[in-house]
């Protein structure tokens, strides 16, 4: 009983005597594709502050900011190649449900200093955490598997850790800076923020923006999918057309 | 300059897919084939996603093909009645070469089969035509004069039964291999992105005993009409055809080619043919070797579901 009620004690000291809130802006919240779309710049900003109705006047760091940058989710599979009696074949696959297209986290300092691996993977901060699900595979291979999917995004520039992508202005304001690269998948967006201190989640927030085409790039992807018929058949009659337009151009 | 592709969802430079577009588009003007065979690779290499490549390819073939099939057409070098045949019966090979392409895709081995079928095919006419290449120029060194072949000529082919005349082309053959060839080539076509010129000119020449001087006007046509039929069932099915690569690609292919055709004309025909030979076989070879050597990367990915 001693320990219940030191927890209540606990509990109740950090609900009254403490509390920090986050106040947090994105610099846009879409991004618009182009026809000359090479990715773009985002930033973040924030500021913790006391939260509203505690005693605190001011708020005491060190504090640590993590942003997540989640894409849309996609069904993914990663495959493997094994040598079959010479020939290189794609024998064994996994495949990992509602997976982000897109993932950077964005940390005031290194991760391992911030917090615990636990908490890391349990807040989804690490790219890992993301293949760390049921899977009919088996536990062994989703992890195996897992692993190269994660290494893959990174290599095409969707997924990636950056340590010191933060920066604090002062105690207790930060921003943070990321480029999106050209191939972002359009959807929607999520940009989570956490405040740790020691090592402890004091504060969270999530922000949503949209990566959007817009204009002749929106009417053509939505044309491709609303009216494929009508696409197929304009495509040919442009690839008819810039046939005989060179032939007429060119001919002596 | 960067331009954004709508269906393959990233951007390129323009002034490399015109470049590419217009360098395939050299190589096909010279030797009279789509090019379809070397730009799906480049451009799978580039980056762009396989379906996306391959769909967006058939696109740009129509356009190579059509200038040439238009100038063959006006000096009355193709021979419409045998297009139709080969047409009608491509169009339902490019149904079931389109439906075994998203099978493929989904179960993961289409990067397979397209090198076996690039390996297979490419190896097949490239050793061919080299050989065949090879011969005429011996002969040629030696003085011996090239017996033009007869065009009646017939073999065990043309003897089947259901006999039609193809009055331009001199034929009174069965229908059977020519509906059989058109099937082949409409399903190996769509399947791995290319016009099928490059089997379509050996089997006219070879199976058919098609006289020369509408063997490539014919083959235009049909590539011309097939290919068109594939973009749509492409665009219907997969929903993968990127117009805009399309188009960056067809405008260089189609200046490429003009270029291409006027510098052909320096080189004799078997010379041409060996050219030719020597580049379906190096595609061939390094298909082959792709299957062979340990791949950089055991590892691949893929989005399952839609077209990207």
């Amino acid at each position: 009983m001693k320990w219940w009620l030191a927890l209540m004690l606990a509990v109740l000291l950090a609900g009254t005597a403490r509390g920090e809130r986050l106040v947090s802006q994105l610099s846009n919240d879409s991004v618009e594709i182009t026809s000359s779309f090479d990715g773009e710049r985002m930033n973040f900003f924030g500021t913790i502050m006391p939260d509203a109705g505690s005693e605190q006047q001011f708020v005491t760091g060190p504090f640590h900011v993590v942003v997540v940058v989640l894409g849309p989710t996609q069904n993914r599979v990663a495959r493997q190649m094994t040598n079959n009696f010479g020939v290189w074949l794609n024998t064994d696959q996994v495949e990992f449900d509602n997976f982000p297209s897109y993932f950077q986290v964005l940390s005031s300092a290194r991760l391992r200093d911030i917090t615990d691996i636990t908490t890391l993977t349990t807040e989804y901060i690490l790219p890992e955490a993301h293949t760390l699900v049921a899977n009919d595979a088996g536990w062994w291979k989703t992890a195996v598997f897992g692993r190269e999917l994660v290494r893959l995004m990174t290599e095409q520039g969707l997924f990636g850790v950056n340590e010191g992508g933060v920066n604090f202005l002062s105690e207790n304001f930060y921003s943070a800076r990321l480029t999106l690269p050209s191939n972002a998948p359009p959807g929607p967006y999520l940009a989570l923020t956490y405040v740790f201190k020691d090592g402890q989640v004091i504060a969270r927030k999530s922000e949503g923006f949209a990566v959007r085409k817009i204009g002749f790039e929106r009417f053509l992807a939505m044309s491709a999918v609303q009216q494929p018929l009508l696409y197929g058949l304009v495509c040919v009659v442009l690839a008819l057309f810039t046939g005989w337009l060179g032939g007429v151009l060119f001919k002596r | 300059m960067q331009v954004y592709l709508p269906i393959a969802e990233l951007s390129m430079n323009l002034f490399f897919l015109i470049g590419i577009g217009g360098a395939v588009g050299f190589l096909s003007g010279l030797f009279g084939v789509g090019g379809g065979f070397l730009l799906t690779p480049l451009l799978i290499f580039s980056g762009v996603p396989a379906p996306v490549a391959v769909a967006s390819v058939t696109g740009q073939v129509v356009a190579a093909s059509t200038s040439g099939a238009l100038s063959h057409y006006r000096r009355g070098g193709i021979d419409l009645h045998l297009a139709l045949y080969l047409v009608l019966s491509g169009i339902l090979g490019a149904f079931g070469g389109v439906a075994a392409f998203a099978i493929l895709r989904d179960a993961g081995q289409l990067d397979l089969v397209i090198s076996v079928g690039f390996l297979v095919l490419l190896g097949f006419v490239g050793t061919l035509m080299l050989n065949e290449a090879i011969r005429a120029i011996i002969k040629q060194r030696r003085g011996v004069v090239v017996r033009e072949r007869l065009p009646n000529q017939h073999n065990w082919m043309h003897r089947l039964p259901m006999r039609v005349r193809f009055k331009k082309s001199r034929l009174y053959i069965s229908v059977l291999p020519v509906l059989i060839i058109g099937l082949f080539i409409g399903f190996v076509g769509s399947l791995l992105g290319i016009g099928g010129g490059f089997i379509m000119v050996p089997a006219l020449v070879y199976l058919l005993r098609v006289p020369g001087n509408v063997v490539i006007g014919t083959s235009l046509a049909q590539v011309v009409a097939m290919m068109a039929a594939t973009t749509i069932l492409h665009a219907v099915q997969s929903q993968s055809v990127d117009i805009m690569l399309a188009f960056c690609l067809m405008v260089g292919g189609t200046a490429g080619a003009q270029f291409g055709a006027s510098a052909g004309k320096h080189l004799r025909g078997e010379q041409l043919r060996g050219l030719l030979a020597i580049l379906v076989l190096a595609v061939a070879i390094r298909f082959g070797l792709s299957l062979i050597l340990a791949p950089a990367d055991p590892f691949s990915m893929a989005v399952l579901g839609g077209a990207r």
